[in-house]
């Protein structure tokens, strides 16, 4: 199932596109009972959040749990979205959220597992895109990869992730330099231990 | 004359100036940070480095979600339809111990001769209650039925409230799968 879906890797920016007004609208016709509406909204947005669940988790089978997760929590609160406020600040801060509190409850964290199954020589042999970038993510505190993922993978402009996050603008713009700095010089050490 | 700013300063404005936050914050500071970037071959590299990285990030390929994802969540969302079957079995057990009294009684007939009996009881009964007859000899049969029938309609006044809830709860039977 899994290397399939690698075999068949997306771009990580999902564009949001016209399709946003219509999602208002399946979201108001899902919140009247209307599955099939609910099955094109999740059908529109399942690549964008797997993957953004994916780059956050960086284990299949999370992603794919967390994913579900995501848009079952989207339904059972269907209810509280404000119809008259763009739908994606909204649903990115219930994704964010629902990734913050699963982060909680598992042990252990992403990147432990990662280093486990690199001790043990099990890491996986699916082809990954960009890989020194993707292992760099990893090591990022998630409070520095959260920003990161929503607003150069699910492509959120800085005001939608501080919405998402709860944070000022400011708050997010310097997050988003720290970690960039971070990963910059994550990247430059791999690259020097790689010439060396 | 901007002043002369060292590699690890200019590191940490980098991301600004990238941005073009810096010039908008500290136009000197941008001017101070773009004259070292002429003169060190290393803070280029690094300068080089944060520009492409926004780009990297964006162009980063993710895998594709499992085709059975979609069914999955709607699984997740949408009531089972065995809990409803299994539901309605409830009410099995009193179909059969109403077959069995029809049965017992045999027709219409009975189930009078039944309802004139038990009223003729509870009238010794509550004749006896206010002291104008003894009590009345009232046989085991009918005691046992009447316990029957009353176990009965308990029996199926539970159940009915559990169907009730179920249709209460509407679509929304969330099959939690991970049992978090």
């Amino acid at each position: 199932m899994h290397a399939q879906a690698a075999a068949d890797a997306l771009p990580m920016t999902g564009t949001p596109d016209s399709r946003a007004i219509a999602a208002g609208q399946l979201v108001e016709q899902a919140t009247g009972g209307n599955l099939d509406a609910f099955e094109e909204l999740v059908r529109r947005f399942q690549r964008r959040v797997y993957g953004f669940a994916y780059q956050h988790l960086r284990d299949f089978d999370e992603a794919y749990d967390l994913t579900q997760e995501i848009f079952v929590k989207l339904y059972r609160n269907l209810a509280r979205y404000d119809a008259a406020r763009p739908f994606e600040p909204w649903f990115w801060k219930l994704a964010a959220n629902t990734t913050i509190n699963y982060r909680r409850r598992r042990v252990p964290t992403p990147t432990d597992q990662t280093a486990d199954r690199a001790q043990a020589g099990t890491e996986s042999t699916l082809p990954v895109h960009d890989p020194a970038l993707v292992d760099a993510l990893a090591q990022l505190d998630p409070a520095y990869r959260l920003p990161v993922l929503l607003h150069y993978y699910a492509d959120l402009p800085l005001e939608q992730v501080a919405q998402s996050l709860n944070l000022t603008v400011p708050a997010i713009k310097s997050r988003l330099h720290r970690a960039r700095a971070m990963l910059r010089n994550t990247l430059a050490e791999s690259e020097e231990a790689g010439t060396q | 004359m901007t002043a002369t700013l060292t590699c690890a300063r200019v590191r940490v404005l980098l991301e600004a100036y990238v941005d073009g936050d810096l010039v908008l914050r500290d136009a000197s500071s941008a001017q101070a940070v773009r004259e070292h970037l002429n003169s060190c071959a290393d803070c280029r590299r690094q300068h080089e480095q944060a520009v492409s990285l926004p780009f990297r990030m964006r162009g980063l390929r993710s895998p594709a979600p499992p085709e059975s994802l979609i069914a999955s969540v709607m699984n997740s969302i949408t009531p089972a339809p065995a809990t409803s079957r299994r539901a309605w079995g409830l009410l099995v057990p009193e179909a059969i111990l109403v077959a069995f009294i029809l049965w017992y009684l045999s027709g219409l007939d009975g189930l009078t001769a039944l309802a004139s009996g038990a009223w003729s009881d509870l009238q010794g009964l509550a004749f006896w209650g206010s002291g104008v007859s003894p009590l009345p000899s009232i046989p085991v049969a009918d005691v046992l039925l009447l316990g029957a029938f009353i176990a009965l309609t308990a029996l199926a006044a539970y159940h009915l409230s559990v169907l009730a809830r179920l249709e209460q709860s509407g679509m929304v039977h969330l099959r939690e799968q991970r049992g978090a």
